[in-house]
C-alpha cells in the first residue's frame, strides 16, 4: 500500500515540476559597469608579541563604502591595533563597481619566558649584608649621633628594596635587673622603629620586640661586651 | 591539700584542778576582769625554745627513719623562725620526755638549758601510718596548761612526716609569735635554667621538693602565684611575642590569657586575687597597666615616655602601687595611687629596682645600687625603706649582687636572689639581715616569689 | 705567757711597779673609752647607721621580730610570775675605771684586763629600752609622776592563778608585738627627759585588741599619739589561750620614752 502512495507521489511530482519549467527569457543587457573597487591592507610588522602593537595600512579605489572589520573607515588609511591572539583584518571596500576586500593578517606571538634571572645575592643575604644595627648608651634609649648615620643608611636600603619585612629586636647588657631591662629593650627597639619611621620607611614592614638581657650577644664583663649588647638589633623576614 | 589531721588531747585531770581556782578568784573579785600590766623595754629577748628530739614509739628502721626526717625538719622549722632562741642540744637533760607526764619541767627551766617553753612529743609508724604526738609547755610555769596538745595522723611516708613537721611548728610558731602563721608549708616560685630553658619551678620555702612547672622550651620570666595558690602568672617568650603566660597549679597545665601585643611583663597580683598589674609596650612606650584576674577591663594607668616595670601592689590596702620607672634616667621607684594619681617618688638616686610590698604594708623591699655610675662604683643589694619616713636600711653587705627581694607572709623573712658564689642562686635572710642561706644549687635560679600562704 | 720574773715580788721595785701597773690601767681605761665612745661602727640594729647621708635605722623596731638581746645585767627579765619585778638593781655599764687595778697583788698579769674589754661589744641599747627595766609602779630615776596603783581588776603582781601568771607566754607576745609597732620617730624631737604614757586595751578570744584609751597621759601628746598608734596597726595578738575561761583580758600597757 505504501509503496503505489510513493510512486503515485513521485510521478506526481515530475509531473507538476516538469509542467513548471519555463524558458527564461534573455536578460536585458547590463549597463556599462563602473570601475571596480581596489583595496590592499597591510599589516606592519606582521608578526608582534602579545602586549605590542602592529599598524594597518589600507588603500582603496573607487570606493565609497570601507569598512575594516567592523568599523568604517575613510578610503585611505592606517590604525594601530594590538591584537591579543593572531588575528586575520579584513578590510571591504564597497563601491558602484563592486566590493573588493583585503585581509592582512597579524601573527601574535606569546612572549618568549624571561630569561633565567642570572644568578645574584638573595634579599635576606642583601639585608644581612647592608642593614646596620643600631647601639646605645648605657640606660638609654635615644639614637645616638653616631647611630643616626647608621639609621639613615638602613632607611635607604629598606627604601630601595620595598618588598622587604623584617623585625626590630631590643637588647641590654648583663648589668642592670632583668624585668628593667626587658622595657628599656623594649624601647629601644621602638626608638629604632619610630627613627626608620621618620626616614619614609612603612610602619607595617617592621615588628619589634624586647629581650632584655636574654639573648646576649656575647658575654664577657667587660666594656666592649656590654656595648655590643646594648643594640637595636634586625632580623630579616618575621 | 593536705588534709588536716589533728585532734586536741584533752586535760580532763588539768582542767578538773584548775577550775576551782578559776572559780575561787572570779567569786572574790565581782566585775572581775583579768589585767595584764606590762609596757616597753621589758626584757624582749626572743623565747627560749628547747626541742629534743621526738620519741619513737617502736624501734624498727622505718619508724626511724620517718622520726629523723620529722626531727630535722622540725628543728630547721623552728630555727628559721626567726622569734626563737634554740636552746642548744647540748645542754638538754639525759631523757628527753615523750609524754606530759615525763616533763621534769625544773630540769629543763635550770641551769644549763634554761629553757622558757619545750616542745616535745613521740612518733609512731603502726601500719602503714604514721601517728606524731606533741606538746608544747612552759617550764618555767609549769603548773599552766600546756600552750598546745596536737595529735597528726596520714600515710607513712617522708613527704608526710615532713608536713607533719611543719604543721606543728607552725602551731607553735602562731602561738608564741604573736598570732602571725609560720610560713613552713609556704612555697616559692622561681626561674630556673637548669634544663637548658628558662622555665619556672616551685620549691618549699626551705628548698626542699624543687620542681619543675612549665615546660615551654623559651624564655620564662617573672613567676608571681595568686593569693589563692590556684596559678601562676609569668612573662612568657611564645610564638606571638612577649606576652603574659599563665600556668594552673590545679590543673597543671598552661591555661589561656589574654595578648596585648608590644612586650607584657611582670605581672602582680592585688592581694585580693581580683586583679593583676603589669608592664605592657602595646601603645608604643612600656606602661603599668591593670586588668581583671582573667585578662579582661584593661586599664592604663601611667602615660610617661620612659621604660615602666615591675608593680607591685600595697596588699593590706590594694589602693597604691609600687613600680619602676626609667622616666628620669637611672629606674627610680615610684609609689601612686591605683588610678594613677599621687605619683612619689621613693629613691632619690642610683639605680634602685624589683620593689616588693611587705605583708604589713609598711615597708619596700628593692635591690638598690646607691652610688652609681663611674668612679663610684657603689654594690646591688637588698634594701628595706618604712614607707611613712622614707628611713632605710641596707640588708646585705659585700657580697655580690643582690636583686629581686620577696617578703614571706609572715613579714619576718625575705628570700632574694644573689650572685655571691658566682652563679645567681636564691637566697632566704630573716628581714633584719641575718641567717642568709642559700636554697638552690643547681644552674642559675632566679626571681622568687613567695606565696602568700 | 709573760715571764714570771717580771712578777717577782722584789720590795725595791714595789713602788715603781705599782705606777707602771697604773699606768698600764688607764691606758686600757681609755682604749675602753675609745671603744665605747668613738670608734663605734658597723651596723647595730636600733642604733644609727653613720656614713655618708644614710637615714638612721630606727625602722628596725618595726620588722616583727624580737629585737637582739641587750647585755646589761637586767634581772628583771624574768618569765616567772608574770612580769613582777624585784627592785631595780643598778646597772653596771663597763666603766672603765672599774678595771681593777691590781695594787699588791701583782702576780695578777695584765690578761684579766685584756678580757674585759672584749664584753662592750659595740652593740648599743635599742634607745628606748630602760636599762632599768621597770615594771609595776614607777619609782624609777625618771619618775617624776606617781600612779596610782592596780587599776582595776586585780593586778598582776604576783595574784597567784592570775592570767600573767599562767600565760606568761601570751603577756610576753603582748609585749613584744606592742614594742615592735611603736614607732619612735612619731614622737616630737624636742622631747628631752624621760616620759611614760599609760595606754589600756582589751583583748578578746580572737586576739584582737580593741578600746584603747589613754589611762594617763605622759604631758607629751606626740608620745601619747605614737602609742596608741602603735595599737591600731596590731590587727592581732593570737588567739587567747584554748583553755582559758574568760571571754577577753584587759591590758594596761606602759610606754617608757627616753631620748
Amino acid at each position: 500500500m505504501k509503496w503505489s502512495m510513493l510512486v503515485l507521489l513521485m510521478a506526481t511530482i515530475m509531473v507538476l515540476g516538469a509542467c513548471k519549467k519555463k524558458v527564461q527569457p534573455a536578460p536585458p543587457p547590463p549597463p556599462p559597469p563602473p570601475a571596480a573597487p581596489t583595496a590592499s591592507l597591510s599589516a606592519n610588522p606582521d608578526t608582534i608579541q602579545k602586549g605590542q602593537s602592529t599598524t594597518l595600512t589600507w588603500q582603496t579605489t573607487n570606493a565609497t563604502d570601507v569598512t575594516l572589520g567592523p568599523n568604517k573607515v575613510e578610503a585611505n588609511g592606517s590604525a594601530t591595533v594590538s591584537p591579543t591572539d593572531s588575528t586575520t583584518f579584513h578590510l571591504v571596500a564597497k563601491g558602484p563597481g563592486g566590493t573588493q576586500d583585503a585581509t592582512a593578517r597579524v601573527t601574535v606571538t606569546q612572549p618568549p619566558p624571561p630569561p633565567p634571572p642570572p644568578p645574584t645575592v638573595s634579599d635576606e643575604q642583601l639585608f644581612n649584608q647592608n642593614i646596620k644595627d643600631v647601639f646605645f648608651d648605657y640606660d638609654s634609649y635615644d639614637i645616638r649621633a653616631d647611630a643616626q648615620s647608621a639609621v639613615q643608611a638602613d632607611a635607604q636600603f629598606l627604601q630601595a628594596h620595598p618588598g622587604i619585612t623584617f623585625t626590630i629586636e631590643g637588647h641590654c647588657d648583663e648589668r642592670g635587673s632583668t624585668e628593667y631591662n626587658l622595657a628599656l629593650g623594649d624601647n629601644r627597639a621602638n626608638a629604632v622603629k619610630n627613627a626608620l619611621v621618620q626616614a619614609g620607611v612603612s610602619a607595617d614592614r617592621m615588628k619589634t620586640i624586647s629581650y632584655g638581657k636574654e639573648k646576649p650577644f656575647c658575654t664577657e664583663s667587660n666594656e666592649q661586651c656590654w656595648q655590643q649588647n646594648r643594640r637595636g638589633h634586625f632580623v630579616y623576614g618575621k | 591539700m593536705n588534709k588536716e589531721y589533728r585532734t586536741k588531747i584533752a586535760f580532763s585531770s588539768m582542767m578538773k584542778r584548775t577550775l576551782p581556782i578559776l572559780l575561787a578568784l572570779l567569786s572574790t573579785i565581782s566585775f572581775a576582769q583579768d589585767w595584764i600590766k606590762t609596757g616597753t623595754g621589758l626584757g624582749v629577748e626572743k623565747v627560749r625554745l628547747a626541742v629534743p628530739d621526738f620519741k619513737p614509739v617502736s624501734s624498727d628502721g622505718v619508724t626511724a627513719a620517718l622520726n629523723k626526717v620529722f626531727n630535722d625538719t622540725l628543728w630547721l622549722d623552728l630555727s628559721n623562725a626567726g622569734i626563737f632562741d634554740m636552746v642548744s642540744k647540748s645542754f638538754y637533760p639525759l631523757q628527753a620526755p615523750s609524754q606530759p607526764s615525763e616533763v621534769n619541767a625544773e630540769a629543763w627551766a635550770n641551769q644549763p638549758p634554761n629553757a622558757g617553753m619545750l616542745a616535745f612529743g613521740n612518733l609512731d609508724a603502726p601500719s602503714q601510718d604514721i601517728v606524731v604526738q606533741g606538746w608544747l609547755v612552759d617550764v618555767k610555769n609549769p603548773t599552766s596548761p600546756p600552750v598546745l596538745a596536737k595529735q597528726y595522723r596520714d600515710k607513712a611516708t617522708p613527704d608526710n612526716a615532713r608536713i607533719i613537721a611543719h604543721k606543728f611548728a607552725d602551731e607553735i610558731i602562731m602561738r608564741l609569735g604573736g598570732g602571725i602563721p609560720g610560713i613552713a608549708e609556704t612555697k616559692l616560685y622561681f626561674v630556673s635554667n637548669r634544663t637548658g630553658n628558662k622555665e619556672i619551678w616551685q620549691m618549699d620555702y626551705d628548698g626542699a621538693n624543687q620542681k619543675q612547672l612549665t615546660h615551654l622550651s623559651s624564655i620564662t620570666l617573672s613567676p608571681r602565684v595568686s593569693p589563692d595558690n590556684s596559678r601562676v602568672a609569668f612573662t612568657e617568650f611564645g610564638k606571638g611575642g612577649v606576652e603574659i603566660g599563665m600556668y594552673s597549679l590545679d590543673l597543671v597545665r598552661m591555661v589561656t590569657f589574654p595578648h596585648y601585643g608590644g612586650t607584657n611583663s611582670s605581672p602582680a597580683w592585688s592581694s585580693d586575687g581580683q586583679h593583676i598589674a603589669f608592664s605592657s609596650s602595646r601603645s608604643g612606650d612600656p606602661e603599668i597597666y591593670i586588668a581583671d584576674n582573667d585578662g579582661r577591663n584593661l586599664k592604663r594607668v601611667t602615660a610617661v615616655k620612659g621604660p615602666d616595670v615591675s608593680p607591685t601592689w600595697n596588699p593590706k590596702t590594694n589602693a597604691q602601687i609600687a613600680w619602676v620607672s626609667g622616666r628620669t634616667g637611672l629606674p627610680q621607684i615610684y609609689i601612686m595611687d591605683t588610678d594613677g594619681t599621687n605619683v612619689q617618688r621613693v629613691t632619690d638616686q642610683g639605680y634602685a629596682v624589683s620593689p616588693s610590698w611587705s605583708p604589713n604594708g609598711q615597708f619596700l623591699a628593692f635591690s638598690w645600687t646607691r652610688h652609681y655610675g663611674p668612679g663610684a662604683p657603689g654594690n646591688q643589694d637588698i634594701y628595706i625603706m618604712d614607707i611613712a619616713s622614707k628611713q632605710f636600711v641596707q640588708l646585705t653587705h659585700d657580697s655580690g649582687r643582690n636583686d629581686f627581694p620577696t617578703w614571706s607572709p609572715d613579714g619576718r623573712h625575705i628570700a632574694f636572689q644573689s650572685d655571691r658564689n658566682g652563679r645567681w642562686q636564691i637566697y632566704t635572710m630573716l628581714a633584719d639581715g641575718t641567717n642568709q642561706a642559700d636554697l638552690t644549687k643547681s644552674g642559675e635560679n632566679t626571681q622568687p616569689n613567695w606565696s602568700s600562704k | 705567757m709573760a715571764s714570771t720574773d717580771i712578777y717577782a715580788e722584789r720590795d725595791p721595785l714595789s713602788t715603781p711597779l705599782g705606777l707602771s701597773v697604773a699606768l698600764h690601767g688607764m691606758l686600757f681605761a681609755s682604749i675602753l673609752i675609745y671603744g665605747a665612745v668613738i670608734g663605734h661602727t658597723g651596723e647595730g640594729w636600733g642604733g644609727d647607721i653613720t656614713g655618708g647621708e644614710a637615714m638612721s635605722a630606727n625602722l628596725v623596731s618595726n620588722i616583727p621580730l624580737p629585737r637582739p638581746q641587750v647585755n646589761t645585767d637586767n634581772i628583771v627579765a624574768n618569765e616567772s610570775k608574770g612580769l613582777t619585778q624585784s627592785p631595780p638593781k643598778a646597772v653596771e655599764e663597763p666603766k672603765p675605771d672599774a678595771i681593777p687595778i691590781p695594787e699588791k697583788t701583782i702576780k695578777k698579769p695584765p690578761k684579766p684586763i685584756i678580757s674585759r674589754v672584749t664584753p662592750p661589744k659595740p652593740v648599743e641599747p635599742p634607745p628606748n629600752v630602760v636599762p632599768f627595766g621597770q615594771g609595776g609602779p614607777v619609782s624609777g630615776p625618771y619618775g617624776s609622776f606617781s600612779v596610782p596603783n592596780a587599776k582595776g581588776g586585780f593586778g598582776f603582781t604576783g595574784s597567784g592563778g592570775d592570767f600573767g601568771s599562767r600565760y606568761a607566754w601570751y603577756v610576753r607576745q603582748v609585749q613584744q608585738k606592742v614594742s615592735q609597732n611603736w614607732l619612735q620617730y612619731e614622737i616630737d624631737p624636742n622631747v628631752g627627759n624621760a616620759h611614760r604614757v599609760y595606754i589600756t586595751f582589751d583583748i578578746d578570744r580572737s586576739g584582737r585588741p580593741s578600746n584603747v584609751q589613754v589611762e594617763q597621759s605622759s604631758g607629751v601628746p606626740s608620745l601619747d599619739i605614737s602609742a596608741v598608734r602603735a595599737l591600731q596597726r596590731i590587727d592581732t595578738f593570737g588567739p587567747l589561750p584554748g583553755d582559758y575561761g574568760g571571754s577577753r583580758v584587759s591590758v594596761e600597757f606602759w610606754f617608757d620614752y627616753r631620748r
